[in-house]
Formats: structure tokens, C-alpha cells, sequence
């Protein structure tokens, strides 16, 4: 706590509650002071105030005490009164206005840190007008009946030596007529202390009369109360005063040189010891004087407990008087008057104990008398007078709290005494720390002031908030924004927009989005009003993305910023301007170098995949970076590693979106790239390098795009321009092009639009920008600039290339053939072209004549077919590389085709990926070749799920029954059957039965399932052996009609290609091994589909089809079936031959056990737990009920044996050995002969047999088949196959 | 009731992470800045008042001219700092509250 008269309430106390001189002036001695530029007040002015006058003073105690500093209040008497509410009100505009300027000038300056603000103090901090304000506002009330610290002290008369008659002069002055008001109404009493005034000018000469006058004065007044004051001693002009006290008290008047220009130093010497004089030798004295008088008097009248009785009764007999504030009843001469006066000077002689107890004394008196305006002027000085002892903090508070509330019933009269009270308690709190406080004083007068004062108020309220500990900030910007907002209401809109840039320390840049709004708006308005349109464009621009206000507020925020920026009179250009909003995110480059693509779909493919597509086909030289360009080229790469190459006159495209973040839509023009290009002959003088080259870029990219000036000539670049209109909210992507015309090197700097006529928005890519490049992993690295820099070469002509009739959605199986149609634009013609493939499972290259071929008829079957046999490369099962013939070459502005063969081969999502190679004749281009990537998605959607089963016959040697199981998956097409193809030369196929359609079965519904039963046989001729069957067809047709439809050869290109593709496919997932059996099921699309696919045909490929076989044994017997016999001469033996067959690679024994009677049980056991194992030869089994299915037919097949084996007794025996060992060399044949005797006639099922077999797995062949070996046991019993033989008696 | 509310939610550094305008009243073009500034200059007396009191309901702890501000101090301990509330469903509630008690 600071000693309250060094606080800034205790130094306006002691320079405004001072005691007042009333001047009464001769218009003579007037005129004498005006030679100097200042009437007669002024020109004592600066002499009114000492700072160390040093003087003893005793009040009512007997204790003097000193004076040091102290200050007179020098007023005309007809300024002794109060002022007029409009003059005063003006008065203050005045001063505010005055304010303005100097508000306008501080908003050049840049706005002051928090740091920097908190280390100030309040006072340094606000403007220093405030506390002018304050003071003005509070002088507005001065004057008052019922204060009486204003009431003049003493009263000086002043006549000039020249006046005629002075004696008389002053004697009129002291008419009633001129003095004030309050003089004459009783209020004060018009006893005061005078002072009588000669005012001689020493240029005139006359000295002796003015010593003349001076003598008659005194012999009439009285000789302590007359002085002489000489001035205008100097001829005036050359201004000989060395520092001009006038200058700082007086710095309004405008030509400071003519003030006191006649006065030299003797004369201020001279005024300064005349005020001294007043001051110490009559004033104070004067004061001291009468405080001990009334002091006395009070204390006869007042003090004491019997005059407090009496004073109390007296009051009380006054009661019923009518409530009254004017103050009337109050004369000079009354007690409550005397005692006012009594603390008033006391106060002022700064004997605050005195005053103080005169104030108490008072305020009871007042409040008994209910003259509240008297009542609480008291309160308020003793709220002072406690704040000056420094005694109770409370009390002064209350004090200051009863004073202003009860000022404040008396609305409006004493509503500015309100105020007035308010200042002085809000200075009181600051001064004790209580700044939160202050600032709620400080609102409370607000709300009762007009909008100006309001607004002066609220400021000061702010500056409360900012230094309150804790600092509150929040509400200091807020304040500000109150008093900005009454500031402009009032029409003072540069002080409205100084507290609102003041509060942007606060606002600047919080979330608070309205707030945002309001704060910038309003701040760019005011700025255009005082006519700073630059800085109001960059207010309007921080809400002009302003998504969360209403349509219209947006409406009205476009508007004025167009209006403003209209105002400026230039194209205005704005870096990130936020109407549309640039997704950064979004952007893409798209730009083709070696490598072109067919579509930009293409581009999304990741380039990894392309690479390992055309790993074999490019030159192995082109994975070395620098080798794209010729050795001969100049453009050094190394020194290019960010930059990407392009091609003269191919544009660079970006694809960038756009969104208008506003409900009210906006249109943009001229929407184009900034770009750079350098001539080749230019950048290759650089040898800087990277480093400079990039360091460039980055000043570059301070500028705004119409300070490039490097774009000069138009025609090496040409820019895409785009117009586009936004509707609310919308977002658009825009593809904008940069198409280079030389070669060097171009730099894609940014983005620019226009947004009207002289709004410019531009928008450069920052280098912490992740942005798509659609051009290989290298660009990724793109970090150093964050430009995007392309090295512009001469490049070869680009293909463009698309194929034709490729479905997007088809059928598993679907075969067909495609046109890759591919177009030369340029002048030159290209050659040496190949082309990679990724899935040459569905497509392969034909040649040019299948073109002219109508498909599928011309795969019809020749009768002397031959088949080809393609070179198995197991790499090309991978990726296809397919050479074009070297003849092929596509001149310029030609069209080319090319077949493909497209086949279906799985069902599912599929990316087939082409690229073609090219090279050009006479390469004379920075690069060697190009290729032309293509991208295209398929769906494939399941339709025939084939499974082939087939089983050895078990009658016949080298014939086997085939299963073919299909199932049409889809969910509305029909199929129709056309062709089953058995694969190579080794087997023929007929259906079963022999010659009976399948017509009921020609067409396959949706969902249905079919089974069919065919015969293989075995067509090689490595048995020795024919066999009487006819031999069939490899191909079986199974479209009964036949109507026309010809059998397709399978064997022939493409079918080969894609059957290839398919065996080693399939063979990778087979179960049971290597086989060579291979099928080729041929369908069609039904007619009466309901979808609009119509694959032309259906092929569908069942490969490494084994034999399902649980031995590795086939054996026949073979023997007469039918025979005569005469049993009543002798049994009958009958020989038969049993032919086994090892189809094992292994060695095996076998022992063959001939049975009498059947070993029922055991052999059934036996087929059940074989019967679901051992199932080679089925793959795709994925329904459940074609599993069940299977399983019935093997069910039906064991119940089947076991009857008949239950049935047959023995009627017959076997003859010679019961068990016979033969052992087998790997896939051999032996033969070994059986006997029978049969005892009586009858049909015998000679079943009643066992093979033993026994695989040696030592034998080294065995190896070299693990998998094989795996599927069956090592060893194992079979039973004989039925042989039925009917003996018949002979007669 | 009052014929104008706001409702925001306030998160660390006085990230509004949620607002609504409330109250039956039509809503005026000013009211919406107007509450952001009341209420973020009420934020002061909070940090001031939460320290002082234990209780998590300050009622009309901050009022400018007949708006009232009332706070409940809350703590989140699952909030993601920075996030904002977007559920449309907590909006929808927040409302339908406001139009029964307001």
C-alpha cells in the first residue's frame, strides 16, 4: 500500500479540492495581459501551483504541521458557477475528438505485446486524455451549492494603471451585479478575503502614477491587502524568455511564440513572488483563521453530549418539514452550512482528522433532514478523507458505496455527481490493488452516462481488467469491444476502432468463430472508413470464410469486402485466399515422361506393379535412373534429382479441388497455375546447383503472382484457364493444365484465381505439402522445394491406346475375342513394340489374322487336325511379354489393331494390366523408348462349377467311367452345353449310355446341378492288346440336336494357350498330382438370358483329372462265360487267366488267395472306410450336396458287392494253388492262370478271391513320387471283381 | 425464462467444442456474438472462482446487464483434447432440454 498522497487520487486530490481565487478583472488590465497572448488568469497560472512552498500551518489543534505542496484556483467570477449540461458535453466531445487524431496515428503502429503491457503501469498504459477526461467530467460539477471546497477562498481585484479613476475601478468591480450566484444568493457568505490589484505596464513609463495609485489604494483598503504587479517590461518580438512556462500549461494555443512576449524574466519574477505572497501571507492564514473560528463555534454549539441532545430534539421538531434537495433551507449562515465550510477547509489545509469529524458531525445532521444530495456530497468526502488517512479501508468504501447509490436515487439530477463519486471510488480501490473492482465501478457509471462518456468509462473499466492480478484478459477485451461499440455509436469510430485493435491481443486468433467475426469485421470497416484500405482488406479477409454465420452476414461480409477492395482502386492480390478453400490434400499431378498411361483411372495404380510388369520388357539400362536421356544430352540429371521429366507440348495436369465454404454461392474466374519456365540454353549456365536454385524458389514465393515477371513470353507455356461457379457449399475438382511449349525446366508454383475483377486470390504449394504425384516413388521425396519441377525434354510421340469390347462384368468361362486399338498422333511412326501382361490367364495375343476369322467357327474341327504343342515357359505364366512381329509399325496418324484373346478363367475381382513398348524410327529425342500403360478392372462372376471324377472300369483294363459334375452357380442365366474335350491323344471319350442323348439336359437352369456318366478309353498303344469297343472321338458332343453346331478343336491357338495357362494354374492347387488327363467343357450362354452379357462362348477347363483308384492294381479275368458240360460224366474244370496290372512305378508283391466261402463281413468293412477317402481326381467340391451325392453312389456300390456276395454259396471249388506270389516290376503286366471245378451246372460268381499286394518302398523309383505314394496305403487286400459263369448240363 | 440462451461447451484454452443457441426467442443476428462474448469474457471469473470452491455448479457467477451466467465445472477424463462434440444426437438432446426448461 502506497502512502495515499503519492497514489494518483492523492495528487488529483491535492491539485482539484484547492482553494479557488475568484478574479474580477477591468477590461484595461484585460487588454495588457492579451499583449502576451493570455488573459489574466493565464498568465498567473503557471505561478498558482507550488511544489514546495514550505509554509507552518495550524489548524484546531495546537500542533502546527507544514505545507508543502499547494496549489490556488485562479477563476473569473463568471466562471464561478455551474457549467451548462450542453456546453460541458460539447466541451468533452471536444476533448475526445481532440483524442482521435492522435488514435489515428497510433494505428500505424504495431500492436504492443502482452508481456510489454503487463510490465506498464495503468497509468503509462491508457491514454493519457483519459485522465483529462476524467478530470473535465468531474469540473462539470464544480461549483455546487452544497460543496463547499469550490466556494472562492478570497477574491482579487484587478485594475490596470491606465483605467481612469482606479480607486473607483475597483470599488465596481465589487458590485453585486457581476458576482456569482452564489455569492448572491446566500449560499456563501459574501464576507470573504479581498485583494486589491494593480496591473502597471513598465513600457508606458508611468511608474510614478502607478506608485501614485498604489499609495491611494492602500490609504483606502488598507495597506496588507494592495499590491503593485509591473509587466510587459520587454518591447516584445524577440521572444527572449528562455523556457516559456506558459508552454506546458497552455500547449492548446496555437502560436506559442507571441505568448508573453512582452514579459522578461524580471516580470515573472515579479507574478511569481505576488502569487507566493497570496498564498502564504493571505490565503492560508485567511484558512487557518476561519477553521479556528468555526471550529470554536462548533464546538459551543455542537459538541458536547448535551448540544448533540439539544441538536437532536431540535431536528426532531423539523421532521415533518417537507423533503426537500435543493438546499434553500441551508444558508451560509446556518450550523450544517459552517460546519461544511469547517471540513471543506479543513480538508483542503489537508487536516483530515478535522475534517473528518466535521463530515460525521454533518452526515448525521443530513440524513436526519433527508437532504440527500447534502447527505451524500458529505459521504463522499469522507470517503476521501478516510482514503487520506489511510485509516479503514472499509469505511472509505462504504463511505463511497452510500454516496454514489444515494447520488444515484437522485437521478437525473445529480447523476453526474453520481460519476463524479464513482471516478473518485474507482481510484480509490486501484490505489489499494482492488482493480476487478474498480472495473465494476467503472461499468456502473457507464450504464449511467451517455454513449461517449459511457464508452470513456468502459475503457477504463478494460484497463482495470488488464491490471487486476490475476491479470483478467478476457474481460478486458471484452470491455474494449463495449466501449468500441459505444465510441462508435457517439460517431468517434477512430477511437472505436483503437479499442478494438486493442482487444484483437485477446481475440486474435481464438476459436471462438462469432467473436472472430465481429472483431475483424467491424475493424476492416473502421479501417476503410478512416481510409486504410489495405489493412482493412486483410481484416475483411479473416472472415471471409466465415461458414457458421447466416446466409445474409455472409452476403454482407462478400460485400463490403468487394466495396472495400473497390475502394483501394488496384487488382488486389491475396495468398490464401479462403474463397474457394484450396484442398491442399486433394491435389494431384498427373504428368506422363517415358511412361503414358492410357486413362487417368490408370494413374491410381501403384507404380510398383507397373515396374514388375515391365521389368523384362524395357531396356534393362532404363532401371538406372539417368539413362532415360541420351549420354549425349547437356541437361545433367544428378543436379535435377527433384525434378520429373516431361515432355514438350504433353500438359502437366493438376487435379485439385475447390470448395466454397459459404452458403451463397461464388463465382470464380480465370482459375489457372503459376508456373516457371526456364529455356534449357539458361539453366544449364547455372552451376550452383541444386542449392541456389532452391533457395530461389523459396524467395520467389513471397511475391505475389503479378510481381513474376518471369513468365514473359506467353508462348513457351501454355496455362489452361478454367470459370467455375460454386454453388453454397459446394466443392468442385478441377483439372488445370500447364502444357510446356520449349525444353528446360518448369516449375508448378501454385494456383490463381480470380474472384471479381480486382480480387485476385493465389495460393503457392507449400513444401510440407503432401500431394499426390501420380509418377513413381521418386517424387515422394520431393521435399527440398516442395515445387514441383519438371526437366521439359524433347520427347518420343505418345500412344494412345484403349481396348475394345472388354466387358466389365462377366461370366467365369467367358471366351472371346478383343480389339487393343492403338493411335499415333504425331508425325513420326514408332516400331519395335512389345507389350507385357499381367493375367495371361485371361488374355493372350493372337495374331493379326484372327481378325479376319469368324469366331468361334473358324476353331471348327478339321478332320486332320494337328496338334500344337506351344514351349512350356513356366515364366511366362506370370507376366506375358509378347513381342510384336518386327513388321509392325504404326506410322503416324495411323489407327492400329491388334486381337487379343480374352478368356475368363476364375470368378472374381480381376486388374488385368497391358503395357506396350515403343521405340521410334530415327530417335533423335532425349528419350529411347515410351510405354503405354493400361489399366482395366473386371468382375467375374461364377457360373459352371465343373468337377470331373473319374474311376478305373472294373471290367475292362484301359477303360474308366468319368463323373462330370456341374453346377450352375448363377442365379438367373441358363447354359447350354456344348462340347466336352478331352485334352491330347491319349484318350478317347463316349457317353454312357452308348447312344443315348442328353437332350432333357441340353439346357442347364439356374441353380440346377448335372451329372454326367461318359467312358474313357485308353487310345495309347502301349497295351498290347485291342480291345473289340469302337473307338470314339476325343470330343464329345453333347448338344443332342447338333443343329449345325461344329465341334470346336481345343488343341488349336488360343485354346492351347489358355489350356496351358490353366494346367499350371490348376496344377499348383491339384490334390492328387500330376496328371495328363485334361478336360475342356465347351457351353453357351442360353438364349433366353435375362441379363444383356452374352459371352459368344464358355470354355471351362478341368485339368489334372486323375484316376481315382484305392490300389494300385487293375486285374481282369478273363475265361469262357458261357459253357456246357456234361456233369454226370465228370466235374468240370474250367481255366481262366487273371491279368494284373501294376500301374504303380513300384515294385510290388502280390499274393492272390482263392477263397471257397465269402468273408462277408470283412470285405464290407473294408469298402465302407475306404469309401470316403482316397477321392483323387475331384476338385472343386464346394456344395454339400454334391458330396452327399457322391457318397450315396458309393454307398449303393458296397451294398450292391455285399448282396451278391451274401447270395453266392460255393458250388465250385478252386483248383491247384490256393495262394499264388507274383511279383511286379514297376508298370507291368503279368498274367497268372487259375482253375475252377465245378461240380454241378449253375450260374457262379467267381468273385471269391483276394489280391494281397504289397508295395516294396524300397524300390529307388518311389522317390521320385512322394505325393502319389502318399495317396495310397503300402499294402492292402482286394476282393475279386464279380466274373459270373454260367455252366450248362450237356446232353 | 429468459427468451435467449446459449449453451457452450468449453474444453482446455477455451476451445468452444460445442455451441447452441437456445431459447424460444427469434434469434437476432447480433445475439450469437454477442453470447460468444459474454460468456468467454465469464471465463475469467471461472478460473478465478474454481479455485475456490469445491462445488461443480457455480450459479450466476458472471451476469452482463439481464444475462446471466451460470457454470458447471466439469472434467472429462475421456475427452481427446481438441476434439469437437459433433453427435448430432447430443445436439438434438441438448435442445429438446432447452425447449422443455426454457
Amino acid at each position: 500500500m502506497m502512502d495515499p498522497m503519492r497514489s494518483l487520487l492523492g495528487r488529483v486530490l491535492l491539485e482539484e479540492i484547492t482553494p479557488v481565487v475568484m478574479v474580477l478583472s477591468t477590461p484595461l488590465a484585460e487588454e495588457a495581459c492579451r499583449k502576451n497572448g493570455l488573459n489574466f488568469v493565464e498568465m498567473l497560472l503557471p505561478f498558482s501551483v507550488f511544489n514546495k512552498i514550505d509554509v507552518p500551518v495550524r489548524t484546531a489543534s495546537d500542533q502546527p504541521y507544514r505545507l508543502q505542496m499547494f496549489k490556488l484556483r485562479l477563476v473569473y467570477a463568471s466562471d464561478i458557477r455551474q457549467q451548462d449540461y450542453k456546453v460541458a458535453e460539447n466541451h468533452l466531445k471536444q476533448l475526445v475528438s481532440d483524442a482521435a487524431n492522435a488514435a489515428l496515428s497510433d494505428l500505424q503502429s504495431e500492436l504492443p505485446q502482452l508481456e510489454t503491457i503487463l510490465s506498464e503501469t495503468e497509468l503509462n498504459f491508457s491514454p493519457s486524455w483519459i485522465q483529462t477526461f476524467n478530470k473535465e467530467l468531474r469540473k462539470s460539477v464544480s461549483f455546487s451549492e452544497h460543496e463547499a471546497f469550490d466556494h472562492p477562498v478570497a477574491c482579487l481585484f484587478v485594475v490596470s494603471s491606465n483605467d481612469a479613476q482606479p480607486i473607483n475601478r475597483f470599488v465596481d468591480l465589487f458590485n453585486t451585479d457581476q458576482l456569482p450566484s452564489l455569492l448572491n444568493d446566500g449560499v456563501m457568505d459574501p464576507k470573504i478575503l479581498k485583494q486589491y490589484l494593480l496591473l502597471h505596464e513598465n513600457h508606458d513609463g508611468t511608474m510614478d502614477r502607478a506608485t501614485g495609485i498604489l499609495a491611494e489604494m492602500k490609504s483606502t483598503f488598507g495597506s496588507i491587502d494592495c499590491r503593485l504587479l509591473c509587466i510587459n517590461s520587454s518591447d516584445g518580438g524577440d521572444g527572449e524568455l528562455k523556457d516559456n512556462p506558459w508552454l506546458n500549461v497552455k500547449a492548446h494555443l496555437s502560436a506559442s511564440h507571441e505568448i508573453g512576449s512582452f514579459l522578461n524574466i524580471d516580470d515573472l519574477i515579479e507574478i511569481k513572488e505576488f502569487m507566493q505572497e497570496l498564498s502564504s501571507k493571505h490565503i492560508i492564514p485567511y484558512m487557518e483563521q476561519k477553521i479556528r473560528f468555526l471550529n470554536q463555534q462548533v464546538s459551543a454549539t455542537r459538541k458536547g453530549f448535551r448540544n448533540q441532545i439539544k441538536n437532536l430534539w431540535w431536528r426532531k421538531g423539523k421532521e415533518d418539514a417537507p423533503e426537500t434537495t435543493s438546499g434553500q433551507m441551508y444558508t451560509f449562515s446556518s450550523m450544517e452550512s459552517q460546519i461544511r465550510v469547517l471540513g471543506d477547509y479543513a480538508f483542503i489545509l489537508r487536516d483530515y482528522e478535522l475534517a473528518l469529524s466535521n463530515y460525521r458531525l454533518l452526515s448525521t445532521d443530513y440524513k436526519l433532514d433527508k437532504a440527500w444530495k447534502r447527505y451524500a456530497g458529505v459521504q463522499e468526502m469522507m470517503g476521501l478523507a478516510y482514503f487520506m488517512l489511510d485509516q479503514s479501508r472499509k469505511d472509505s468504501e462504504t463511505c463511497m458505496e452510500t454516496a454514489f447509490n444515494t447520488y444515484l436515487k437522485l437521478v437525473p439530477s445529480a447523476q453526474r455527481n453520481a460519476t463524479r463519486c464513482g471516478l473518485w471510488w474507482a481510484e480509490i480501490l486501484k490505489a489499494r490493488g482492488q482493480y476487478k473492482e474498480a472495473a465494476g465501478i467503472y461499468f456502473r457509471i457507464s450504464s449511467e452516462e451517455p454513449p461517449l462518456h459511457a464508452a470513456v468509462m468502459l475503457e477504463q473499466a478494460s484497463y482495470s481488467y488488464l491490471f487486476s492480478r490475476p491479470t483478467m484478459l478476457r474481460k478486458y477485451g471484452f470491455h474494449l469491444i463495449l466501449a468500441g461499440n459505444r465510441y462508435y455509436v457517439s460517431d468517434q469510430r477512430p477511437h472505436a476502432l483503437r479499442t478494438y485493435r486493442n482487444a484483437l491481443l485477446v481475440y486474435g486468433g481464438i476459436p471462438w468463430n462469432f467473436i472472430l467475426d465481429h472483431v475483424h469485421y467491424n475493424i476492416g470497416r473502421w479501417y476503410a472508413f478512416v481510409g486504410v484500405f489495405d489493412v482493412s482488406v486483410k481484416h475483411m479477409l479473416e472472415i471471409l470464410a466465415c461458414s457458421h454465420q447466416s446466409a445474409t452476414t455472409q452476403d454482407l461480409f462478400l460485400g463490403n469486402f468487394f466495396e472495400t477492395v473497390e475502394n483501394m482502386g488496384k487488382i488486389f492480390e491475396v495468398n490464401k485466399l479462403q474463397l474457394p478453400v484450396v484442398n491442399m490434400s486433394s491435389i494431384q499431378v498427373i504428368y506422363e515422361d517415358h511412361r503414358t498411361y492410357a486413362s487417368f483411372a490408370d494413374l491410381n495404380v501403384n507404380e510398383n506393379l507397373w515396374k514388375s510388369l515391365e521389368e523384362e520388357m524395357v531396356p534393362l539400362a532404363s532401371t538406372i535412373k539417368s539413362n532415360w536421356l541420351e549420354s549425349q544430352s547437356r541437361l545433367s540429371l544428378k543436379k535435377y534429382d527433384d525434378s520429373h521429366v516431361c515432355v514438350v507440348g504433353e500438359a502437366i495436369k493438376l487435379d485439385i479441388e475447390f470448395r466454397n465454404p459459404l452458403q451463397i454461392p461464388i463465382s470464380v474466374f480465370s482459375l489457372s497455375l503459376i508456373c516457371d519456365i526456364c529455356e534449357k540454353s539458361k539453366e544449364t549456365k547455372i552451376d550452383g546447383g541444386t542449392s541456389s536454385f532452391g533457395f530461389n524458389d523459396i524467395e520467389e514465393l513471397k511475391e505475389a503472382p503479378s510481381c513474376r515477371s518471369r513468365i514473359g513470353d506467353v508462348s513457351n507455356l501454355v496455362l489452361s484457364e478454367f470459370d467455375l461457379v460454386l454453388g453454397g457449399g459446394e466443392a468442385k475438382r478441377i483439372q488445370l493444365d500447364a502444357t510446356p511449349k520449349i525444353e528446360g525446366v518448369l516449375k508448378v508454383l501454385g494456383v490463381r484465381w480470380k474472384l471479381s475483377e480486382l480480387v485476385v486470390g493465389y495460393h503457392y504449394f507449400e513444401p510440407n505439402t503432401k500431394m499426390k504425384h501420380k509418377k513413381g516413388k521418386r517424387v515422394a521425396r520431393n521435399s527440398s522445394g516442395g515445387i514441383l519441377n519438371f526437366i521439359v525434354i524433347k520427347g518420343l510421340p505418345k500412344l494412345e491406346g484403349c481396348i475394345h469390347n472388354l466387358p466389365g462384368t462377366t461370366f467365369a468361362g467367358d471366351f472371346r475375342l478383343l480389339r487393343m486399338e492403338l493411335r499415333n498422333q504425331s508425325e513420326y511412326s514408332v516400331k519395335n513394340m512389345r507389350m507385357a501382361i499381367s493375367h495371361p490367364r485371361f488374355l493372350s495375343p493372337g495374331n493379326l489374322e484372327d481378325f479376319n476369322m469368324d469366331f468361334p467357327c473358324y476353331l471348327e474341327k478339321q478332320k486332320f487336325s494337328k496338334s500344337m504343342e506351344a514351349p512350356a515357359n513356366a515364366q511366362k505364366f506370370k507376366n506375358l511379354l509378347f513381342y510384336f512381329p518386327n513388321d509392325v509399325t504404326i506410322e503416324g496418324g495411323a489407327t492400329f489393331y491388334w486381337p487379343l484373346w480374352f478368356h475368363a478363367s476364375f470368378s472374381g475381382k480381376i486388374s488385368l494390366y497391358l503395357s506396350v513398348y515403343y521405340e521410334i524410327e530415327s530417335c533423335s529425342s532425349d528419350m529411347i523408348y515410351r510405354t503405354l500403360r493400361m489399366h482395366y478392372d473386371l468382375e467375374v462372376l461364377p457360373s459352371l462349377d465343373l468337377s470331373i471324377h473319374i474311376a478305373p472300369c472294373p471290367s475292362k483294363l484301359q477303360e474308366f467311367l468319368m463323373r462330370m459334375d456341374i453346377m450352375n452357380r448363377t442365379s438367373t442365366e441358363s447354359f447350354s452345353m456344348q462340347q466336352l474335350s478331352c485334352v491330347g491323344d491319349e484318350l478317347g471319350i463316349s457317353r454312357l449310355p452308348a447312344n443315348e442323348t442328353i437332350s432333357p439336359l441340353k439346357v442347364l437352369h439356374a441353380g440346377q446341378a448335372l451329372s454326367c456318366f461318359f467312358k474313357l478309353k485308353d487310345c495309347s498303344k502301349s497295351f498290347e492288346y485291342e480291345t473289340g469297343l469302337a473307338f470314339h472321338g476325343k470330343d464329345e458332343k453333347l448338344d443332342a440336336q447338333g443343329n449345325g453346331k461344329v465341334l470346336i478343336d481345343v488343341s488349336r491357338s488360343p485354346f492351347l494357350e489358355f489350356h496351358q495357362q490353366e494346367r499350371y494354374h490348376q496344377g499348383k492347387t491339384a490334390e492328387g498330382g500330376i496328371s495328363n488327363i485334361d478336360f475342356i467343357l465347351i457351353s453357351e450362354l442360353h438364349d433366353s438370358s435375362s441379363t444383356g452379357l452374352h459371352p459368344s462362348i464358355l470354355s471351362f477347363h478341368a485339368c489334372h483329372c486323375s484316376i481315382t483308384n484305392e490300389i494300385p492294381l487293375w486285374w481282369l479275368m478273363e475265361g469262357p462265360r458261357v459253357m456246357s458240360h456234361d456233369f454226370s460224366v465228370s466235374f468240370c474244370e474250367i481255366d481262366l487267366e487273371l491279368t494284373i496290372c501294376n500301374c504303380l512305378n513300384a515294385e510290388v508283391s502280390i499274393r492272390i488267395i482263392t477263397n471257397d466261402f465269402m468273408p462277408e463281413t470283412k470285405l464290407s468293412d473294408y469298402l465302407i472306410s475306404d469309401s470316403n477317402t482316397n477321392q483323387g481326381g475331384w476338385h472343386n467340391v464346394s456344395l454339400a450336396n454334391d458330396i452327399k451325392e457322391i457318397s450315396n453312389v458309393q454307398g449303393v456300390q458296397s451294398e450292391k458287392l455285399s448282396s451278391s456276395s451274401s447270395q453266392s454259396i460255393s458250388p465250385f471249388i478252386w483248383c491247384a494253388a490256393s495262394s499264388t506270389s507274383v511279383k511286379m516290376q514297376p508298370s507291368s503286366t503279368a498274367k497268372v492262370p487259375l482253375r475252377i471245378c465245378i461240380f454241378s451246372p449253375g450260374t457262379f460268381d467267381l468273385s471269391s478271391y483276394e489280391l494281397h499286394w504289397n508295395v516294396q518302398s524300397s524300390s529307388p523309383s518311389d522317390k521320385g513320387r512322394p505325393g502319389d505314394d502318399a495317396m495310397r496305403s503300402s499294402s492292402g487286400m482286394s476282393q475279386g471283381h464279380p466274373f459270373y459263369l454260367t455252366v450248362m448240363q450237356s446232353h | 425464462m429468459a427468451s435467449t440462451a446459449c449453451f457452450i461447451i468449453v474444453s482446455r484454452n477455451d476451445i468452444p467444442i460445442y455451441e447452441a443457441e437456445l431459447g424460444p426467442a427469434v434469434k437476432k443476428e447480433e445475439a450469437a456474438h454477442q453470447h460468444q462474448f459474454i460468456l468467454h469474457s465469464a471465463l475469467d471469473i471461472v478460473q478465478d472462482l474454481a479455485w475456490t470452491t469445491s462445488a461443480m455448479f457455480l450459479k450466476a457467477m458472471d451476469r452482463f446487464n439481464e444475462l446471466v451466467v451460470s457454470v458447471y465445472i466439469l472434467l472429462n477424463p475421456l475427452y481427446l483434447p481438441g476434439s469437437r462434440i459433433t453427435s448430432s444426437h447430443f445436439d438434438t438432446k441438448v435442445r429438446a432440454l432447452a425447449r422443455k426448461y426454457l
